[in-house]
């Protein structure tokens, strides 16, 4: 460590950080695979402002994201907000400009949304999302393309083990529809439920007048109807309503799609859901990985978002944030190496030496000049404290390079490509 | 043998009767008896596995997924508000918060108090009370013997569990109001939850029949 004085007194603000070299390549290699399988299901990406009038973003189906928005001003006085997420802003683009455009509209976006977490929560303000939203499409074949590429992207990933759990907010409207509570208490029933709260549903019940038992066997049935499809049949007899069946039959219409999508064994239902209940207007799922309480994709269908902005338009998408899924692989022990070059070359009184490196990086080979004129022995502790496997430099006569790497030194021939292509076995 | 659940318990008041009551819904506790300095303890019968934190921060390790499931008081859970299912409350560790002042004090409404100072182990819950009927606390976060701070003029009022009162009476101080009634609750990842739904939901189940 150096010993002269450098400050330490520069600190970041709450909710920010910086990523070095591992986790940004990390970060930059998810985003390509992303990149890749949503493109090939006919997603376009689309590039989003990082900010914009906090007012263009307002919506009254929003308020929980709407309080926790970035906000500042602009030279005018005018408020402005960092994009609390991806969707907001790509309703607005397709409220605006792409109404007319021919429907089906498949749009995906990558980039960083802001939000202010609850203080003490410990989770980052600035976070990375990669999402895809399908518009213009209603119906279970929209929702069944958007669930199974949900489980395409993680997969794509490398996630080795997770779970996608479905849910319809159909099914607990339609409950609550049936039930007719008074207010203050459907709301406690409302969050007794979002908690899973199975005691205290009971309770609840018992101040709530006049329940015919039927109501009553499917309120207390609520927290079991999650599992995998049988649940969907089993569901049937909680029915109260058609509200609740056609919320049933759009979740089985998909889950028979998913089957055929392959990615059935990824999924589970949950009937109970009702995360966001006033934001989506038909499916809602979320993924879940071992050892992380918090969701690495979510998504659902918003039939009432871009109307906010233009005509409006059925919607179902999703996103999925890099900081957990980057977790989420940790925890289940994937790792990757820092990112180092192939080879660190000594260069100096060598003109022909960056001749060759730059024949070997046309070649596909990372190969990083030594700058600070070292003599060989200290090449290769630098190579080595840098985690560089290998070292070359010349004096090895005309057109030879002299390698060294764990197993010593030897004298190559600078034309010998065939060698220098091993070198990327990484 | 499926992989054990992890259950993250209270070191302290709630471990005992966590344990007796997991024991008669058929999860035995860690075989050699002694809860004393081992903080991973495996159940005898290999399906739990248990990790003994301080109460505070069992929310913390169920939410993270340190621990499959927890239990926790109603007091620890909505002070910390982390993001765990709730599915069970258990028919133990009784008390309450309360707001206590000196036995002495003029009886007045506390939305008459000017600024006071609050003396507490739960800040969120307090400054949330204070602020509900229009007070801006003086909070004044402290870890332990809370009742001593008004006694020695270093706040007006404290907010603390209280489960007999006893405490407070020795200390010459009255309980004026109930912020929450508490006991203790079994917590549930929301991950596990999902990912390990069978050996999860059997466990609700068995302590659903225990608790009654």
């Amino acid at each position: 460590m150096p010993t002269s004085s450098f400050s330490v007194d520069r600190p970041l603000p709450e909710g920010v950080r910086d990523l070095l070299f591992a986790d940004t390549a990390a970060w930059r290699g998810m985003e390509a695979v992303l990149r890749q399988t949503v493109a090939a299901w006919g997603y376009r990406e689309i590039t989003l402002p990082t900010f914009e009038y906090a007012d263009t973003l307002a919506t009254d189906v929003g308020a929980q994201i709407d309080a926790e928005m970035y906000r500042f001003f602009d030279r005018h006085g005018r408020t402005l907000a960092l994009r609390p997420d991806m969707t907001l802003p790509t309703a607005r683009v397709v409220g605006t400009r792409l109404y007319d455009y021919p429907l089906p509209l498949r749009l995906s976006y990558v980039g960083s949304v802001f939000r202010h977490e609850p203080p003490r929560a410990g989770r980052q303000h600035e976070f990375s999302q990669v999402g895809v939203e399908l518009m213009g499409a209603p119906g279970s074949a929209a929702d069944a393309e958007s669930v199974a590429l949900a489980v395409a992207a993680l997969r794509a990933v490398g996630l080795p083990q997770f779970r996608i759990t479905v849910g319809h907010v159909g099914f607990f409207r339609g409950l609550l529809a049936a039930l007719a509570l008074p207010d203050w208490l459907a709301a406690r029933f409302r969050e007794a439920v979002d908690r899973k709260a199975e005691a205290e549903l009971g309770l609840l019940l018992n101040e709530a007048s006049n329940l015919p038992p039927i109501a009553r066997r499917a309120v207390l049935a609520l927290p079991r109807l999650t599992g995998d499809a049988g649940v969907l049949i089993e569901a049937e007899g909680a029915c109260l309503n058609a509200t609740m069946m056609q919320a049933l039959s759009e979740l089985r219409a998909m889950a028979e799609l998913l089957a055929a999508y392959g990615v059935a064994d990824a999924v589970s239902y949950d009937l109970a859901e009702v995360r966001d209940l006033d934001y989506y207007t038909g499916i809602t799922f979320e993924g879940f990985a071992p050892g992380l309480g918090f969701n690495t994709i979510s998504g659902g269908r918003y039939d009432d978002l871009v109307s906010h902005f233009g005509p409006p338009l059925p919607a179902v998408g999703w996103a999925l944030t890099l900081d957990r899924v980057l977790l989420a692989r940790e925890l289940q022990g994937l790792t990757l190496p820092e990112p180092t070059v192939d080879v660190l070359l000594s260069a100096h009184g060598c003109p022909d030496c960056l001749v060759w490196a730059t024949a070997a990086r046309q070649r596909g080979l990372r190969v990083e000049v030594d700058a600070l004129r070292l003599a060989p022995d200290a090449l290769w502790a630098s190579a080595q404290a840098r985690g560089i496997t290998r070292t070359a430099r010349h004096n090895g006569g005309p057109g030879m390079l002299i390698v060294r790497d764990a197993a010593g030194e030897r004298t190559i021939s600078a034309a010998d490509w065939e060698e220098v292509a091993r070198w990327q076995n990484r | 043998m499926a992989e054990p659940l992890t259950m993250a318990l209270p070191k302290g008041r709630l471990t005992e009767d966590a344990l007796a009551h997991l024991a008669r819904a058929g999860y035995l506790p860690p075989a050699n008896g002694d809860a004393g300095r081992k903080l991973v303890l495996d159940g005898a019968d290999g399906r739990l596995r248990f990790i003994m934190v301080k109460p505070s921060d069992v929310p913390v390790f169920v939410e993270y997924g340190a621990a499959d499931l927890g239990v926790a008081g109603l007091d620890v859970l909505r002070e910390a508000e982390r993001d765990v299912y709730e599915p069970l409350l258990l028919p133990f560790g009784y008390c309450r918060l309360v707001v206590a002042g000196k036995a002495g004090r003029p009886d007045q409404p506390l939305r008459l108090e000017r600024s006071p100072r609050v003396a507490t182990k739960f800040p969120r819950l307090t400054e949330a009370f204070f602020r509900k009927r229009g007070l801006a606390p003086e909070l004044i976060i402290m870890s332990g013997s809370v009742e001593l701070a008004p006694l020695v003029g270093l706040a007006d009022l404290i907010v603390d569990l209280v489960q007999t009162g006893a405490t407070l009476r020795e200390n010459g101080l009255v309980e004026l109001r109930v912020i929450l009634e508490s006991q203790a609750a079994l917590i549930v990842n929301r991950a596990s939850y999902r990912l390990r739904a069978g050996a999860v939901r059997e466990l609700i189940d068995a302590m659903a029949e225990v608790v009654g």
